[in-house]
């Protein structure tokens, strides 16, 4: 056992700080830090069936608005010599594909029939006036969508608007903000649509959207408005408020992020409701006219020869599907992921 | 109900719904007897009305014509059958008719027949209080265009009754086509005694109404989608009806009313286009012209002061006339059976008395209704030149029926190819384009026209100056004076009213007065065992009176 | 709860008179008369027929006499049908939309429960997963899609169903699940969510614990607290039904309102269409009652107060 050294000297040499960036740091998250938009962004990507349906919905949004870039055909441009063709796709040979169709209990080469050269093919066929039906539906999807996208946006301004005054504001104005609301839900929505585009002399677009927008923001609406009063009461408001400051820019900055999940969900909802309604409208006949067309038009067109040419009917009402069933999937998927509870 | 109790009750309803399913298949596929003289026909639109001062529309028009008669019954290719009428005796220069009827006519209540319902019939029509929209079909008749105008007494019309059974009627001016007249709806008889027991419900159901006709009516309710015309033993020639019964069903998609053929379920649907494209070759397949045409009228009065302008220019009319492929639409795009125009008049409608050819084939005028897309295109250039534009926005009012949307879009199409020419276009209902066309609020509109009854002055008294049908201001003194001269002094004399028919027609198509299109006919799918069904081109289409299943 | 009623029965009230006000005004906008050949009629002619339907008085007046004659029950002459009263058309019209209605609601709902059950019980395995695509299929094929395709292939390619008419209840069959589908998704979703919340929930967990039978927990448990929350969906639904009708009596040629009242509109009949319009609205809003004060019967957490909402 060796004795204690009697003096040890300790020169400022002998330490050096310890390196913070090398050691390990207990103040450190583990977990990259995440905005609460990426934090949904990431839940959503975990949810297959939501992300497969955004990432589908986004082709289907990239082939309607520049479809046309690539696939040259005036979705009005008329040939009737080659009307009601079936699809053909050069090369294929399987039947629905190969320009053949069945008339009078025969196969006939429809293309043969109305004496079109070998080049002429259609991928997804023509329509009454020989009108390219692939053309036509990825114009009758814009239209479509543009209707159900501003029509959904009129919505969101109104029904939010609406929502937070009345809920913001409470008393006589809440309750009678409320009675409005109560009884425009109480009339059949697809009533007032049918007046409405009755009204307006079916003037095409802009009818529909006005009456798409004038019914379905009630949801939009009573779902804020609840959203608000638990909101208005909160410390951070009440902050804000003994801070001064005024009441649009409360809800502006303080209210409208905090709705925001709600607002968004909402309109996942909302979204595939107006493309369902447009189609609907234009189905009974009083919705978008001719020549312009949209996925119900075409679907209502092509029922009339399902008997003998169903792929009138089933192309458009397969993207019409399709667009309902992605916009409801990824709705569902973004509820959960906005959900904290659900957060695994 | 607690809960247990509901869902017990829920299930039990849920599965005898399964088994009431099973059960109903069964009843579904038993078809109905073939040699039964039953038919299962159908119609595109509801009964509106059985009142025959009321009636405006073909489907009771044809209801109203098995199930009532008149002083005659129009028969095959719209030749006159005896009716009620059993001798005719014309007098004063063709302005006196004497009509004798036969005694055994009886109404389905067990009244007779009498001279009376006929008097009282007509002045039901022409008195302004029934509001019957077609009254004007009796101009013509002592006093009928007064008393419509509620000018003078109802009791003042050229209708006596001598006795029971001797019928006088007094006209205005000689009617070539009177006798014809007599076989339509709006000149049958009436009973006072059921239409003032029935009042304002007259004619509502199938109840409130009698019939002295070959069928009686049963189960319509007013509004419902089918009803059935039974066999009247009342009828005088009731021996000559062998159907027992016809049904009716409403069916207003043709995709259903295929549907239901090809199951068996109904032995007589129309066809759509795609359909007929299937069809044609099929034994049931047939094709019912209609003498009706289709055709662009021009607001010459157009708000639009370029629009008047250009609608007032031959060359631009002709233009627009020339770039239709009547062809190509008919064949490729209706593809129903509907036929080019060759004129404005339709064809099938009445025949040269001397030669026996088709009124539009004297009357045919090869430029008002062919295609030249190269002579169109330089006619509209020529026209802009004249009138000093350079370019015309049009707006094509139409219906918002299918077959108009396609026509509408089709001669959007092709008129868009001449240059500085473009086209939108307008479809809305049918009483809206009537309205808008009448107020002259339109720049062109695609019209039709039905004939009221089979002869052409049904047609060409729409284009006289005065003519409120005239939507687009079409004004040709010698058209007027043509038309003037078949109904007026030329009445008489078959010869001169032919001639003066058939130049007033060619006068119109030379101007391009208007731009005829096509011809309606409808596709049908009938069961070849049903025989002896009379179709008629005008007026009340269908005459089942020898209908039988073979 | 009688303040309460008298309280929902005054707005059911003002919601209705607002309605017809609406749709009154709308409706003069229009263009069109009953005249069905206006060219051919004289001036006193015309005079008649509209004074037969009131139109010769002012706008104003025509307001008040219509606005009356709905307490009266008349909701004036229809354009399209002569002589025929709205009223009258409405219900001879209303028996086959109203069976069809309620066949549709309660395949639905059956239907919908057990699907949305499955899913809860056997949440994220295949099974759930069929359930939802099922369901929101449902939602996803309109229901014009779904019965053109039922009527060509159950009806007449297999031949199994009458293809179109009304004369019986196989008559019914078709069109009933073409309009089944929506109600069948809403009911199917719906119960689905809630179910999963009330499986995980205490009392289950101790009815896990008793040893109870997993049918049991769920017959006698879960969905009872599911299907309470339920009544309130049913509003929704007999609006999406109403939806459907008019395309699906339209295809299967129902004699139905939602079938006339199309036409009515493609006709310009604007009685009927106002009368429908009113129909529908009062149907609408009785079904919305009467699932409160059923709601406030069987759910004794909810007590029917007369304070608004």
């Amino acid at each position: 056992m060796a004795d204690n050294p009697e003096n040890i000297e300790i020169k400022p040499g002998d330490f050096a700080p310890l390196d913070k960036q090398a050691g390990p740091d207990k103040e450190k998250i583990a977990a990259p830090s995440l905005t609460f938009g990426q934090d949904v962004w990431r839940r959503l990507k975990s949810n297959k069936t939501a992300f497969t349906s955004f990432i589908v919905l986004v082709l289907l949004f990239l082939m309607a608005f520049g479809g046309q870039a690539l696939y040259h055909h005036d979705p009005n441009a008329q040939s009737p010599k080659y009307a009601n063709l079936p699809p053909k796709i050069p090369g294929v040979n399987i039947h629905g594909l190969n320009g053949h169709i069945n008339q009078s209990g025969k196969d006939v080469d429809a293309y043969a029939q109305a004496g079109a050269s070998s080049k002429v093919h259609y991928v997804l066929g023509t329509d009454y006036l020989g009108r390219d039906l692939f053309a036509r539906i990825m114009y009758g999807t814009r239209i479509s969508l543009e209707i159900a996208l501003i029509a959904t946006l009129i919505d969101l301004t109104i029904g939010v608007g609406f929502g937070i005054l009345s809920g913001w504001k409470g008393g006589r104005v809440d309750l009678f903000m409320q009675r409005i609301i109560e009884i425009l839900s109480s009339v059949p929505s697809l009533v007032v649509m049918v007046l409405m585009a009755t009204a307006f002399q079916k003037t095409g677009m802009a009818s529909i959207i006005a009456a798409l927008a004038l019914i379905n923001w009630t949801t939009m609406a009573r779902l804020t408005r609840a959203q608000t009063l638990q909101l208005k009461n909160q410390d951070f408001i009440l902050a804000a408020r003994t801070l001064g400051e005024s009441a649009p820019k409360i809800a502006w900055k303080h209210l409208l992020p905090n709705l925001s999940s709600v607002i968004i969900i909402q309109t996942m909802f909302t979204i595939p409701n107006a493309i369902f309604f447009e189609a609907f409208l234009s189905y009974i006949g009083i919705g978008i006219s001719s020549p312009q067309a949209s996925l119900g038009t075409l679907i209502s067109d092509g029922q009339k020869n399902f008997q003998f040419l169903p792929y009138q009917m089933w192309y458009p009402a397969i993207v019409l599907i399709i667009l309902m069933l992605a916009f409801n999937l990824l709705g569902d998927g973004m509820r959960d992921a906005f959900d904290p509870k659900s957060k695994r | 109900m607690n809960l247990k109790t509901a869902a017990k009750v829920t299930v039990v309803a849920g599965a005898s719904l399964l088994f009431l399913a099973a059960c109903g298949s069964n009843n579904s596929s038993s078809s109905t007897g073939k040699t039964k003289q039953v038919a299962n026909l159908t119609e595109t639109a509801e009964l509106p009305t059985m009142d025959i001062s009321k009636s405006t529309d073909v489907v009771s028009s044809d209801a109203l014509n098995n199930t009532n008669e008149g002083l005659y019954r129009i028969g095959k290719n719209g030749s006159i059958t005896p009716g009620i009428a059993k001798a005719t005796k014309v007098s004063n220069g063709g302005k006196t008719y004497t009509f004798t009827l036969r005694k055994n006519a009886k109404w389905s209540n067990g009244d007779k027949v009498t001279a009376k319902d006929f008097v009282y019939g007509w002045q039901r029509t022409v008195n302004p209080k029934t509001a019957s929209q077609y009254a004007y079909l009796y101009s013509g008749i002592k006093n009928a265009d007064q008393i419509v105008n509620g000018k003078k007494a109802v009791s003042t019309l050229g209708i006596k009754a001598e006795g029971d059974y001797k019928l006088v009627v007094t006209l205005d001016k000689p009617i070539a086509y009177f006798k014809k007249l007599m076989g339509f709806i709006n000149f049958f008889p009436q009973n006072e005694k059921v239409v003032n027991k029935y009042g304002s419900k007259y004619g509502t159901t199938s109840t409130a109404m009698v019939y002295n006709g070959p069928y009686k009516m049963t189960g319509w309710t007013g509004s419902n989608l089918s009803w059935k015309l039974v066999k009247n033993k009342d009828y005088w020639d009731a021996k000559s009806v062998k159907m027992k019964q016809l049904n009716f069903q409403v069916v207003k998609e043709n995709s259903t009313g295929l549907n239901l053929f090809n199951s068996g379920k109904v032995d007589d649907t129309t066809l759509s286009s795609q359909q007929v494209k299937n069809y044609k070759t099929n034994k049931n397949y047939k094709v019912r012209q209609t003498a009706s045409t289709f055709y662009l009228e021009l607001n010459r009065n157009d708000s639009n002061k370029t629009l008047a302008k250009a609608f007032k220019n031959k060359k631009i009319r002709q233009a627009l006339s020339l770039s239709i492929n009547r062809n190509e639409y008919v064949n490729t795009v209706l593809g129903d059976g509907s036929k080019v125009s060759k004129g404005y008049v339709s064809s099938g409608l009445a025949n040269n008395p001397k030669t026996g050819k088709d009124f539009v084939d004297d009357a045919y005028v090869k430029s008002g209704v062919e295609y030249n897309m190269t002579k169109a295109k330089k006619l509209f250039k020529e026209g802009m030149k004249e009138i000093g534009a350079k370019s015309l926005t049009i707006k094509l009012l139409s219906d918002d029926t299918d077959k108009a949307k396609q026509s509408s879009e089709y001669i959007q199409g092709q008129w868009q190819k001449l240059s500085g020419l473009k086209v939108t276009n307008n479809n809305v209902p049918f009483k809206t384009r009537l309205s808008r066309s009448t107020s002259g609020n339109f720049d062109t509109v695609l019209s039709a026209w039905n004939a009221d009854f089979t002869d052409p002055i049904s047609f060409l008294s729409l284009f006289t100056s005065s003519n409120t049908y005239n939507n687009g201001k079409y004004k040709s003194a010698a058209y007027d004076k043509y038309v003037a001269n078949a109904e007026g002094k030329d009445a008489n004399n078959t010869t001169a009213r032919w001639n003066d028919m058939v130049n007033a027609e060619k006068t119109l198509m030379n101007d391009q007065g208007v731009i005829p299109v096509y011809q309606q006919a409808t596709a049908h799918l009938t069961r070849t065992n049903l025989k002896g069904i009379i179709y008629n081109t005008a007026g009340s289409l269908y005459n089942y009176k020898y209908m039988y299943v073979k | 709860m009688r303040k309460y009623l008298l309280k929902r029965i005054f707005y059911l009230f003002l919601t209705l008179f607002i309605v017809a006000t609406v749709t009154f005004f709308l409706m003069k906008l229009m263009p069109g008369t009953p005249l069905q050949n206006e060219a051919k009629l004289t001036a006193s002619e015309k005079a008649s027929i509209l004074a037969q339907y009131g139109l010769d008085k002012p706008v104003w007046l025509q307001y008040f006499i219509y606005i009356g004659g709905i307490f009266k029950g008349s909701l004036g002459l229809s354009f399209q049908f002569s002589d025929q009263a709205v009223s009258y058309l409405i219900g001879s019209r209303m028996g086959p939309s109203m069976q069809l209605g309620g066949q549709a609601l309660l395949v639905g709902v059956v239907l919908g429960i057990i699907l949305g059950a499955i899913g809860a019980i056997r949440k994220d395995t295949w099974a759930d997963r069929v359930a939802t695509i099922l369901s929101i299929l449902g939602i996803a094929v309109p229901s014009f899609v779904l019965a053109i395709l039922l009527q060509y292939y159950l009806g007449l390619k297999l031949g199994l169903f009458p293809v179109a008419g009304w004369s019986g209840f196989s008559y019914t069959i078709l069109p009933t699940l073409a309009l089944a589908a929506s109600p069948l998704a809403e009911t199917a979703r719906f119960i689905r969510t809630d179910m999963v919340d009330v499986l995980s929930s205490d009392y289950i967990e101790l009815a896990k614990a008793k040893g109870l039978s997993k049918f049991g927990i769920v017959y006698h448990h879960a969905l009872r607290n599911s299907l309470i929350p339920m009544v309130t969906l049913i509003g929704p639904l007999a609006a999406a039904l109403m939806t459907g009708s008019m395309v699906v009596e339209n295809i299967f040629s129902v004699p139905g309102i939602g079938e006339q009242f199309v036409k009515s509109i493609l006709v310009n009949d604007y009685p009927t269409i106002m009368g429908v319009t009113i129909f529908y609205s009062a149907l609408l809003c009785l079904l919305l009652l009467l699932t409160d004060i059923i709601y406030g019967i069987i759910d004794p957490r909810i007590r029917l107060s007369g304070n608004g909402d």
